[in-house]
């Protein structure tokens, strides 16, 4: 959250970039040949689905020549026979043998031997905003048999938390993705692979989801960083169940803060009154503030803010922003209080 | 193209572009740049398409980071994001984005980031820190706002270029620039320039991913030149979110920033520039390929204040020649309200060739609602299929039924009986070209384009003698007139109709007067409250006499839900309207929707879904329904209004009265006996009145 998480990705990545500019072969591959190459490591995985809007495929990607396959996490997966199917035609039974419920990643195991691989970078610095990609995935099952799954070109749109749902469902896995600047929510896209124009693996397609803020349709993919630790994990036994998303709500009136009764669904943050003595009063704020951001983060609801002040850990210190006659106030309370009894 | 003389300093071709890129020691993405080609060596490799992709990767971030310090991250509304319903398609709320345009804080975003109620937007610079950016002034014909912050953070500098439109090329990549993602680091989306011209000449397309997260950003060029702002923009509809169903489609808009910088000083003043209207109606509905032949003029209208008028052929505007209504699109659209065009027409002159004049329109932004205006003829009953067969020369005409009690006709001596045979409508010069009038809704067409109050000489045939009169024309009154001349039908020859169609699972009861096909019928559709299937016998009871001697076919439909009207019973009366059409004339001029309780709010929403063909609504114990919107009349689409009986809530009905008034519908009384049941027989003589022209 803080800006120097947020820099440090991008330095680094710029600094690869110079590094390989440096180390610049006579001759990059063409795309095609760097697609073909790549994409005979990527899986067709057909399992269970094919009702009430649930598709029963999706992609995957080996990543060790004795036939470990990582892909998402997915009811495709709840199925007994599972069939994965190469690029040469190759039919393989896969047999899942775990999973990351955090990250959504699961390792599939065919039984094979010098099996074309992608090798997971663990150690792969995130790449920068701009940087040219292709995704490789078998989007609405149309590669059938041994035809290659296809491909699509764009670019890193972005380097952002994820924070998604699909109707009821929210994405446990809160941490970096991807946003990519081409169409990858298909059917059948997850679990595909996301390769840089030098053929090496640097994700993982992600799922079907939409953005909480604003409700759109994602096109991300999980960065191949976090793709090797959930597999890792899930190699050594260590994947865990998620953290259940912190979803501990803070009624600012603790701090002296009581905003608008909330009548709408999303009601704005103004503050109706600020108690005496309180250490909002000792801050400042006053009533008919509006609140925009409580510690940097936006605030755009009343739940927001609960939410945001939830976040935060007993004794932290909060900085809230408010919008008073045209002009930013920024104000600080002191530190977060333990929950005060119910809100 | 005038450019004012501050922008100048923009248009500095993006040498800062080059110097990142060399300091930056990626000598190879030069190699992509638009470089005058004396400057190419010659002799240079040609890169393959690998070394090709990772270039031009280089060079998109180049630009990226040209433009970066000019985009800032416009927050999500709050108090109107909240009120909208986020619907599958189209999203409605989101982080946006906003583009810096002057060192003294003028940001541009769009409306989508600052809809039309909010006066003031969160935003988000570079470093992190907020702002607060008052709106100043809004494009509504592009949905781009300005926002103006107190003051810009250092380091966040307007754009260092920009591309002006002549040298913008289709198939060139174009690179889309938002913060709604991240704050702190610009998003990148790539793609090429898909299109100069859409939106009727408003922006240009990319196939570039473009969203809410970036609306508001520009669209640069490989160099970081600034092409446009991102916005959601469709080319044929309007309204706050249209165009965002098209987000990450690969059809994505920028309003190219050379208009967005023309009108610049404008916003700044505090200006809202809304799209600008002519005022007139083409013959066609299809706004493509249609000759732009002039229908409709509207009253108090740009168009009418210059003396256009229906029958006009637009053959030029502002110097482009006109052949199809897209034309005078293409070059009216981009306009605002208060810009001048200038039109080329062509006027019918009778027998001679058609006379050429020229008229400067000031466009409008808006246009007075549409009141109807009449001269108090009634013009004796005609069927849609007469009236396309009337004969021509001496025997055309309509012929007057009556003359309203004391209204404009009857006061200068207009008498049933009289033939009109054609209308002059003088144009603001007084002199002008008399139409021939062959049918009841010439005689409408020609009357309703002039202003209430000014007049219209009417050519009249009274016993093989033409005589002319000038008639001033009143708006369409709502009342009902007393002295309503009615038939001496036989109420026994009135009889139930069983109206059936393929569709409908029971057949929709009529009462409907005997009759050829020379004799066409009003109609009436009444809802009473719901109960199911009608008793035939009962409603033909009720409704024989004023059916029998108005001339009325009434039409009683069923509820198919006993407790409550749905909007499938709508749908039967459209198809039992059809039925009775196919086995009756109709006279289009005189179709009325009433009802009374559940049946009279019903039959509002009725109307509106049965469209402009129903010339009066009567509500009885009714109020109109919370979620009916009234959309302002037009010609074409306007009804009188009536209310009677009683409602628990006067001050709703009160309310009801004012809306529909101001938006132009004539709103009277209908008087009703409590406890009488139907006002059968008012209800009658008003769809006969209804035909007034």
């Amino acid at each position: 959250m803080t800006s120097h998480s947020r820099r440090a990705p991008r330095h680094a990545a710029w600094l690869a970039v110079l590094l390989l500019s440096a180390a610049l072969p006579a001759r990059a591959a063409t795309p095609g040949e760097t697609i073909a190459g790549a994409a005979r490591s990527v899986v067709k995985i057909y399992g269970a689905g094919g009702v009430s809007g649930l598709e029963a495929y999706q992609t995957g990607v080996l990543v060790n020549p004795t036939g470990h396959v990582v892909t998402v996490l997915s009811t495709v997966l709840d199925s007994d026979i599972i069939d994965c199917v190469l690029d040469d035609g190759r039919r393989f039974a896969g047999r899942l043998i775990g999973a990351d419920p955090r990250r959504e990643v699961a390792v599939l195991a065919l039984e094979g031997e010098e099996l074309p691989a992608l090798p997971l970078a663990a150690d792969h610095p995130r790449l920068a905003p701009g940087t040219r990609v292709l995704a490789l995935s078998n989007l609405f099952g149309v590669a059938v048999g041994d035809e290659r799954v296809s491909a699509q070109h764009g670019v890193v749109a972005a380097v952002v938390p994820l924070d998604a749902r699909r109707g009821a469902y929210e994405a446990p896995y809160r941490g970096a993705v991807y946003i990519l600047d081409c169409t990858t929510n298909n059917p059948g896209s997850p679990g595909g692979a996301l390769i840089d124009w030098r053929g090496r693996l640097v994700g993982l397609l992600g799922k079907e989801l939409r953005a909480n803020a604003s409700g759109v349709w994602l096109n991300y993919a999980l960065p191949v960083d976090e793709v090797a630790k959930a597999y890792d994990d899930i190699i050594a036994g260590r994947a865990t169940a998620p953290a259940a998303v912190s979803t501990e709500r803070f009624d600012p009136a603790a701090l002296g803060v009581i905003l608008l009764p909330d009548l709408l669904d999303k009601t704005p943050p103004f503050i109706e009154t600020v108690r005496t003595g309180s250490p909002a009063a000792a801050a400042g704020l006053r009533a008919d503030d509006l609140l925009v951001a409580v510690n940097g983060r936006a605030v755009p609801s009343r739940m927001a803010v609960q939410q945001a002040l939830g976040a935060l850990a007993v004794g932290d210190p909060v900085r809230v922003s408010v919008v008073r006659d045209g002009a930013i106030v920024d104000c600080d309370l002191g530190p977060r209080p333990a929950a005060a009894g119910a809100p | 193209m005038m450019i004012g003389g501050g922008m100048s300093r923009w248009h500095a071709r993006g040498s800062a572009v080059f110097r990142g890129l060399i300091v930056g020691g990626v000598v190879v993405g030069t190699m992509l740049l638009a470089v005058p080609s004396g400057l190419v060596r010659a002799q240079a490799p040609v890169p393959d398409a690998g070394e090709m992709a990772l270039a031009e990767e280089e060079a998109f971030r180049a630009a990226v980071t040209a433009v970066a310090p000019a985009v800032v991250r416009v927050e999500p509304g709050t108090a109107t994001a909240a009120l909208n319903t986020r619907t599958e398609a189209a999203p409605s709320t989101g982080p946006s984005t906003g583009l810096v345009l002057t060192a003294d804080g003028s940001i541009a975003t769009t409306s989508f980031a600052v809809p039309a109620d909010v006066t003031e937007a969160v935003v988000v610079f570079p470093d992190g820190s907020r702002g607060v950016g008052r709106v100043v002034g809004r494009d509504d014909a592009r949905g781009i706002v300005l926002l103006q912050v107190a003051a810009l953070p250092a380091g966040v500098v307007p754009p260092a270029a920009w591309v002006p439109r002549t040298e913008l090329a289709v198939g060139q990549w174009t690179i889309a620039v938002g913060r709604g993602w991240d704050a702190t680091a610009p998003s990148v989306a790539v793609g090429i320039l898909s299109a100069l011209h859409r939106s009727w000449g408003r922006s240009v397309q990319t196939d570039a991913a473009v969203s809410p997260s970036n609306y508001g950003g520009p669209l640069v060029d490989i160099r970081g030149r600034v092409i446009g702002i991102l916005a959601p923009l469709p080319a044929d509809t309007a309204g706050m979110n249209a165009g965002t169903e098209l987000y990450d489609s690969g059809i994505g808009f920028a309003v190219p920033l050379e208009d967005i910088l023309r009108v610049l000083p404008r916003l700044q003043a505090g200006e809202t520039l809304k799209p600008g209207i002519i005022g007139i109606g083409y013959r066609s509905r299809d706004p493509v390929n249609a000759s732009p032949v002039v229908a409709v003029c509207r009253a108090g209208s740009p168009a009418a204040r210059v003396g256009m008028r229906a029958g006009d052929r637009i053959v030029s505007a502002n110097g482009r020649p006109v052949a199809r209504v897209a034309d005078i699109r293409h070059v009216v659209a981009p306009l605002y309200a208060g810009d001048t065009v200038t039109l080329g027409l062509e006027r019918p002159a009778g027998d001679q060739s058609p006379r050429a004049l020229t008229v400067t329109v000031e466009l409008a932004a808006t246009l007075p609602p549409w009141r109807r205006p009449v001269v108090g003829i009634v013009p004796v009953r005609a069927g849609a299929a007469e009236a396309a067969a009337a004969p021509a020369g001496d025997a055309g005409g309509v012929t007057v039924g009556w003359v309203w009690p004391a209204g404009p006709a009857a006061r200068v001596g207009v008498l049933p009986g009289d033939v009109v045979v054609s209308a002059l409508v003088a144009e603001a010069d007084g002199v002008g070209d008399a139409q021939a009038i062959d049918s009841a809704a010439a005689l409408g067409g020609a009357i309703g384009s002039v202003e209430p109050g000014r007049r219209v000489r009417l050519t009249v045939r009274r016993n093989g003698q033409l005589r002319d009169f000038d008639v001033e024309t009143a708006v369409a009154p709502a009342e009902i007139p007393a002295d309503v001349p009615v038939g001496d039908a036989d109420p026994a020859a009135v009889r139930v109709m069983r109206l059936e169609a393929a569709e409908l699972a029971e057949p929709v009861l009529a009462i409907v007067p005997d009759g050829g096909t020379q004799d066409p019928l009003g109609v009436l559709v009444w809802f009473d409250q719901p109960r199911g299937a009608v008793d035939g016998e009962a409603a033909l009871r009720t409704w024989r006499l004023a059916a029998a001697r108005h001339r009325v076919a009434v039409l009683v439909p069923g509820s198919s839900d006993p407790q409550r009207w749905g909007r499938e019973d709508i749908a039967t009366v459209a198809r039992g309207l059809d039925a009775l059409r196919a086995r009756r004339a109709l006279d289009p001029g005189r179709i009325a929707v009433a009802g009374s309780g559940a049946g009279g709010a019903f039959a509002w929403l009725a109307a509106e879904r049965l469209g402009p063909g129903v010339r009066g609504v009567a509500l009885v114990d009714a109020v109109i329904p919370r979620q009916a919107t009234i959309e302002s009349a037009e010609p074409g689409r306007s009804r009188a209004v009536l209310f009677g009986g009683t409602v628990p809530d006067p001050t709703l009905r009160e309310a009801d009265r004012q809306r529909l008034s101001s938006a132009g519908y004539p709103v009277g009384t209908l008087p009703v006996t409590e406890g009488a049941g139907p006002p059968v027989e008012v209800l009658c003589t008003w769809v006969e009145a209804l035909g007034v022209l």
